[in-house]
């Protein structure tokens, strides 16, 4: 009953918050505008001092009851409540001051006056930023960039797309904006704490909080995504949730619930994935190792030492830290591998193609950690015992081995690769059966083993 | 010129600089290795500032390394091919409706009949593969590899008579003189062999239709080194490559480098950089004579690689031969292989000429594909299959029930790629169920080479150079590159 009542006074802020703005404007309007005052006008103004604080006085008791309810963060409210008590004990002084006669220099005046109106500025937009949201008052501004969201992730956050979860990053930080000023573990409104996960999904007296797996029969999702002249629409008061927000949940939700969900999870649903892309300035692309490798150009001595008679090469990047190289003369020797040694980390494309490649050749290519594509085909020297030698290449993606003598042993140490993603095969010794057997085995990987 | 905005502290290279710097830097070249476009990007300091700095090359890390196109001169027709249209044969003999005209100026070469019969395909149609791409009968090879191209059906052009579309397609410009694509990519890639050419144009021989000019694969205002080099079928592949009879190799060596002297001496008066060129072009010349022979011998290729291109690619000259042909030059790291298909103008007599046309370059299409996907090069190989423009839904001349012609018809025609950097068994855009007008996501020609640009790792809009005062670039003002055919 008595929470009803203060609940009640409480929604006459708005309200009775007008009156004392008003008068105190029209009071100081007499006063600046009006040169030779006489008597009377004086008492006009003393009495509009004394109104203003009088209903200042009423607007900020029914402001305390509102604020007090639970609806909002003390840190929303509290420059709003304090600079309102400042503005109504303010007005109150000069009431008094004027009441008892006191003389008013006039620069005194104009710093009351001054003082007066910032207070009223002030106490006025943070009120409004709690009924209109942050942001109201500059969003519409023409030339300003428009705030899609209130939650933002920060510039290194959204960098690391891939280690995002939903609850932690996306969810919680929504909930916390717009339910945990009144469903928290001191104050849980209608026995719902939604400050930790695990009290979150329990619920409170109405039942569930969410049940995983299905949004529509989870209470939070239901109340937020209610109409919004709905009783029960949460949160009662302030901003509501936006649609990319509620979308947001319901996908979640949809999803299990689940506390450890990545947020690149939203791969497999493309409209998700553009919403979240849009709303929070994701990239949520599946990036290729390339596209997060940041590497040091090679030194002009080093690209000067690749003999130009037997290599060819070609920055991959504007960055010119890629390399493309291509040994082009029919018979390689171990000198040459040992030429390229020295820029093996730029070396990103490898084509060794036709050129009398062994085994041994191959052991000087066991190291090239950026390395993604290797061309080796049409090397007949090229055995299995060879391509143990590549297994240690963690980053290649690509590798070529037509042509070659490798048999189906081959396969072991190619399925070690957890890189790999395209495996060329075809006039090699590997049997169709093998490269069935090994297709169900890693099914990530193309293999192309001819028609 | 652009070094300017990145040099090395203070340096600006003024025009004497220019002139000083290439002739030192030819000095240093020319001697015991040979001029190539190779050495001067890797090794010249100036060079290699020239191109590394001038424009940050590739702008982005490439798709695709090389293109083979299949240009199929005079337009095939897309409704008989591709566009699947059963409205026309439910409206077989029904006059288009003025409406999907909308007013456009036909050609002079239909614009006069009286009337406009609609004319469905009398090719059947079917879907093929897990993509359910529709192809018509007269393609059962490509058909069979659906799953591996991406079909652009809402193609477009300005253009609506060949010389000009073809130029259009082939420059970017309807007017002769710009650079075609692949002298575009030379001049901004370069090289990775030695002793090709980095464009190489290949003509099926014997063919009729719309006249081909060397200017199609011509290098505009670029440096000539970069234009295409016409490999013939038979005995000279390249005309006057072979020494002239009683001069050996030795002689024409040493007569090679004593024109270098030469020309070095004119260089370092004159500073014409056309003079390097032509240096370097000589001597491309001089390597090409063993290079291209040995290219163009396909006498080890084994005989199911034959029966795959199929038994026209035994006899030289032909479509599926210089399918086998562009094969080898992409295994030899050719950047830019173009390949002419003349034929497909087919006014009258459609149904008949077109299944000869589709014949002759069906199976070597599809074995194309298929042969540089078993070895691994389709992965760095973008292959480009496409007409100038499309034709039309109407019959030019009289429609039979059996025979019928087509006119021409820029506003929709449909193209299809396979290779690296594009997805596989997709379609983009589509045209209207007359198949008259675009229905859904147009794609212009300029977008089209902003794509293969982009799938090369080029910003097309960054790749300029300039001429006569302003800068220029294959697509002009133009292009935006189509992202959804991009893998």
């Amino acid at each position: 009953m008595l929470t009803e009542l203060v609940d009640f006074l409480g929604s006459l802020h708005p309200l009775i918050v007008h009156l004392p703005i008003g008068i105190v404007l029209l009071t100081l309007a007499i006063d600046v505008f009006i040169r030779n005052k006489n008597n009377s006008v004086h008492r006009v103004i003393t009495m509009g001092w004394f109104f203003t604080f009088f209903s200042g006085l009423l607007a900020s008791f029914f402001g305390w009851l509102l604020g007090d309810n639970g609806y909002y963060f003390e840190s929303q409210i509290s420059i709003h409540r304090w600079s309102g008590i400042a503005f109504v004990s303010l007005s109150f002084i000069v009431w008094i001051l004027r009441y008892i006669n006191f003389r008013f220099s006039k620069p005194f005046n104009r710093s009351i006056n001054l003082i007066t109106m910032l207070l009223l500025m002030i106490t006025g937009h943070f009120g409004g930023e709690m009924t209109h949201g942050q942001n109201y008052l500059l969003e519409n501004l023409p030339y300003v960039e428009k705030e899609i969201s209130v939650v933002k992730l920060s510039e290194s956050e959204r960098s690391k797309a891939d280690s995002l979860m939903v609850y932690e990053d996306l969810i919680h930080p929504v909930l916390e904006e717009k339910c945990m000023a009144c469903h928290n573990q001191n104050q849980a409104y209608g026995g719902l704490n939604m400050t930790a996960f695990e009290s979150m999904i329990k619920g409170g007296n109405s039942g569930a909080g969410i049940q995983k797996g299905n949004p529509y029969k989870s209470l939070i999702y239901k109340r937020v995504s209610f109409p919004q002249d709905h009783l029960k629409f949460m949160p009662p008061a302030g901003v509501p949730l936006s649609y990319d927000q509620v979308a947001t949940l319901e996908w979640w939700i949809d999803n299990g619930a689940k506390k450890q969900m990545p947020v690149t999870l939203a791969r497999k649903d493309p409209k998700i994935q553009r919403l979240l892309e849009l709303q929070y300035g994701l990239d949520l692309r599946e990036k290729t190792y390339l596209e997060t490798l940041i590497l040091a150009s090679p030194t002009l001595d080093q690209l000067k030492s690749i003999e130009e008679k037997k290599y060819i090469w070609r920055f991959l990047n504007p960055e010119q830290s890629f390399l493309d190289l291509k040994f082009t003369k029919n018979q390689i020797k171990t000198k040459d591998l040992l030429n390229i040694q020295q820029i093996k980390k730029n070396v990103i494309w490898l084509n060794l193609v036709d050129c009398m490649l062994n085994d041994g050749h191959l052991s000087f290519l066991s190291d090239f950690p950026n390395l993604t594509r290797l061309k080796i085909q049409k090397n007949p020297s090229v055995t299995s015992k060879g391509i143990k030698a590549l297994k240690n290449l963690e980053n290649l993606s690509e590798l070529n081995l037509y042509g070659t003598s490798v048999n189906n042993t081959a396969l072991m140490t190619l399925g070690q690769i957890q890189s790999l993603k395209k495996l060329f095969l075809w006039n090699t010794r590997i049997t169709p059966k093998a490269i069935a057997d090994f297709r169900a085995q890693h099914p990530e990987i193309e293999v192309v083993s001819g028609l | 010129m652009h070094c300017n905005d990145h040099h090395h502290e203070n340096k600006n290279y003024s025009r004497r600089d220019f002139l000083t710097k290439t002739s030192l830097g030819l000095g240093a070249l020319s001697l015991g290795t040979l001029i190539s476009p190779v050495n001067a990007y890797g090794q010249s300091d100036f060079l290699n500032l020239l191109e590394s700095n001038k424009m940050k090359l590739p702008h982005f890390v490439p798709k695709a390394k090389r293109i083979i196109y299949l240009f199929q001169s005079g337009a095939p027709s897309q409704l008989d091919l591709f566009d699947y249209k059963p409205k026309l044969n439910e409206m077989f003999g029904k006059e288009v409706p003025k409406s999907i005209i909308g007013g456009q100026r036909l050609t002079g070469m239909s614009s006069g009949q009286s009337s406009f019969p609609m004319a469905g395909s009398l090719f059947q149609f079917n879907q093929h593969g897990q993509s359910g791409a529709w192809m018509s009968e007269l393609m059962p090879y490509t058909s069979k590899i659906v799953d591996e191209l991406c079909f652009i059906k809402s193609m477009y052009t300005d253009a609506i008579n060949h010389d000009p579309a073809m130029t259009m397609i082939q420059t970017g410009s309807e007017l002769p003189g710009r650079p075609s694509i692949g002298s575009w990519l030379s001049y901004g890639l370069g090289t990775d062999n030695k002793n090709l050419p980095e464009f190489v144009v290949l003509v099926t021989k014997g063919k009729n239709g719309q006249p081909l000019y060397s200017r199609l694969w011509g290098n505009g205002f670029l440096p000539s080194q970069h234009q295409g080099v016409q490999f013939r079928s038979g005995k000279d592949a390249v005309l006057y490559l072979e020494n002239p009879p009683g001069v050996s190799s030795d002689i024409r060596e040493e007569q090679l480098k004593s024109l270098e002297k030469l020309q070095s001496i004119q260089h370092a008066d004159i500073g014409d950089p056309e003079i390097l060129t032509k240096i370097s072009n000589y001597e491309m010349a001089y390597r090409m004579q063993t290079s291209v022979p040995e290219v163009m011998d396909v006498s080890d290729e084994p005989e199911y690689i034959f029966d795959l291109y199929g038994e026209d690619s035994k006899n030289p000259g032909t479509f599926a031969a210089n399918c086998l042909l562009a094969r080898k030059l992409a295994e030899k790291d050719v950047k830019f292989i173009q390949l002419y298909h003349r034929g497909w103008d087919q006014h009258g007599n459609l149904p008949k000429d077109i299944k000869k046309q589709a014949k002759e370059t069906d199976q070597g299409t599809a074995a194309l594909i298929q042969d540089l996907k078993q070895r691994g090069l389709l992965e760095d190989t973008l292959v480009i299959w496409g007409g100038e423009f499309g034709r039309t839904n109407y019959s030019q001349g009289m429609l039979k029930p059996d025979n019928y012609g087509r006119d021409h018809h820029p506003r929709c025609f449909t193209i299809f790629m396979a290779g690296a950097g594009v997805k596989k068994g997709i379609t983009i855009g589509a045209t209207d169920e007359f198949g008259y007008n675009i229905a859904e996501r147009p794609v212009h020609i300029h977008d089209f080479q902003a794509t293969l640009m982009h799938l090369l790792g080029i910003d097309h809009e960054k790749l300029t150079f300039k001429f006569q005062g302003r800068r220029y670039r294959l697509t002009d003002v133009h292009g935006n590159v189509v992202n959804e055919v991009l893998a």
